[in-house]
């Protein structure tokens, strides 16, 4: 299996891991992903005062940045232009990731300006390597995660999922032609599943894009799930709220998704990252709140 | 530039995020597709002179008697309540909604778009029903986010209401 992985177990009680493949048919991996921990805190090293606990909580003051992207384009193209985007990305987000530990109800639009500028910026990125016309283009689906809220990005067809209490939800919208010619009324959606656009992106970075924006509110023992088509193709909803119910680590849930799509015939590169909220009594290392 | 988050509320299927694709993109998608969280849009409207960039945080719909995700709420200045005419459970939960969001954030101006009026021949809501919101204070536009009827209208009284402070 060629896979790349990102441990992201640092004590928090947010599991965070990602793993991406090339899959059974694809010669090169054209997908991307991040996981990113953002702080801006104080951690004690040394100290003789005794209730070290206490002053640990200014230790919690901590961001996600979690995404995954798909390359589009062939030839190479699509892989530099989704490591074109994230790279940007996580350096965009990186240089304004400041902000996020002020946030209140005032500055929150403010943040999501910065981050639709950072994903504006990762566009133009990806388009400075095709000046003259039609280049290799990519999908996004970001979360930047400062509990509990999770602030999502999105563009093109990669995914966002939520699971709650046994119910998975998509809460990213597929910007395909075949959405968006049954959004107009063009076609009806068993003609849009025949007409062979389902994988034909309306929206992409590098290309035309509109980015759509959203943000979840998440609770103990949700998982969320970004992920990108080789999974989609290959494993219903049912099939990956089974895993995600079933698998209690980030960790083997990723490795669980990846083998189930492999199996299904893995015709695409297939990438997911997993954030398990695990329950503060089973805490990665006991602590007794949700990292914040 | 002035800015106000307006909140989108209702239970699920009412047509509020129809109601903000047409008012920000003029555009209507028969197509369901029901919102997780929050959607998040804008738009700027002239109010008078001065322009105004509506936030419209378009909210999960309530389903069945889940508690409403008060935390969405902060910080909005205006509310838009949706019913669906043709769904009497709709305008039932209303003072029940407005109740949760009043004692979340307090009074804001609010309104409430009666939505899917291309379908009255199947409304289960009368306008007797609908002059108790009336008498209640509060203000309501018959809306079609198929057509655009009454949706510019809904978006515009709230921005009116918010500048001036008004609670409707």
């Amino acid at each position: 299996m060629n896979d790349r992985s990102s441990p992201a177990m640092d004590g928090s009680v947010l599991d965070v891991y990602g793993l991406t493949d090339v899959g059974r048919k694809r010669e090169t991996n054209e997908d991307q992903f991040v996981v990113a921990l953002m702080r801006n805190s104080l951690e004690l090293e040394h100290t003789s005062l005794d209730d070290t606990a206490s002053l640990n909580q200014l230790g919690q003051s901590a961001a996600r940045l979690l995404m995954v992207a798909d390359g589009v384009g062939g030839s190479a193209g699509g892989g530099l232009a989704s490591r074109s985007a994230v790279e940007a990305l996580t350096e965009y987000v990186g240089q304004t990731a400041g902000c996020y530990y002020r946030l209140d109800v005032d500055t929150e639009h403010e943040f999501l300006d910065q981050l639709e500028a950072a994903v504006r910026k990762a566009h133009e990125r990806v388009r400075s390597h095709t000046p003259k016309g039609r280049g290799p283009a990519t999908t996004l689906t970001m979360v930047t995660l400062v509990w509990p809220r999770g602030y999502v990005i999105h563009v093109g067809d990669s995914r966002g999922y939520h699971w709650r209490a046994g119910r998975l939800r998509q809460f990213t919208q597929d910007q395909t032609m075949s959405e968006l010619l049954v959004d107009e009324g063009v076609m009806t959606e068993e003609q849009a599943r025949d007409s062979g656009m389902e994988n034909v992106l309306s929206s992409a970075l590098g290309a035309d894009y509109i980015p759509s924006i959203g943000l979840i509110d998440f609770r103990v023992d949700d998982v969320l799930l970004l992920c990108t088509d080789g999974l989609t193709k290959h494993v219903s909803d049912e099939e990956i709220a089974a895993i995600l119910q079933r698998e209690t680590t980030a960790e083997s849930t990723c490795r669980a998704l990846v083998d189930a799509a492999l199996e299904g015939g893995g015709s695409d590169n297939v990438t997911v990252v997993v954030c398990r909220m695990v329950p503060p009594a089973i805490g990665l290392s006991g602590d007794s709140s949700p990292a914040s | 530039m002035i800015q106000k988050k307006i909140c989108m509320v209702g239970v699920f299927a009412t047509g509020k995020t129809s109601m903000v694709r047409q008012f920000v993109f003029s555009k209507y998608s028969e197509k369901y597709h029901s919102t997780v969280g929050v959607k998040v849009d804008r738009k700027d409207v002239d109010v008078q002179g001065t322009t105004v960039r509506l936030l419209l945080w378009d909210l999960e719909g309530r389903d069945g008697h889940q508690e409403l995700q008060t935390s969405y709420l902060r910080g909005a200045a205006g509310i838009l309540y949706v019913v669906d005419g043709t769904r009497r459970e709709t305008f039932d939960q209303l003072f029940e909604l407005r109740t949760a969001v009043n004692s979340a954030i307090g009074a804001v101006p609010s309104i409430v778009a009666v939505n899917k009026a291309d379908l009255t021949d199947q409304w289960q809501i009368t306008d007797e029903e609908l002059d108790t919101l009336d008498a209640s204070q509060w203000h309501q536009l018959k809306t079609s986010a198929k057509t655009g009827q009454g949706v510019e209208e809904t978006f515009s009284w709230l921005a009116h209401a918010m500048l001036k402070g008004g609670q409707s």
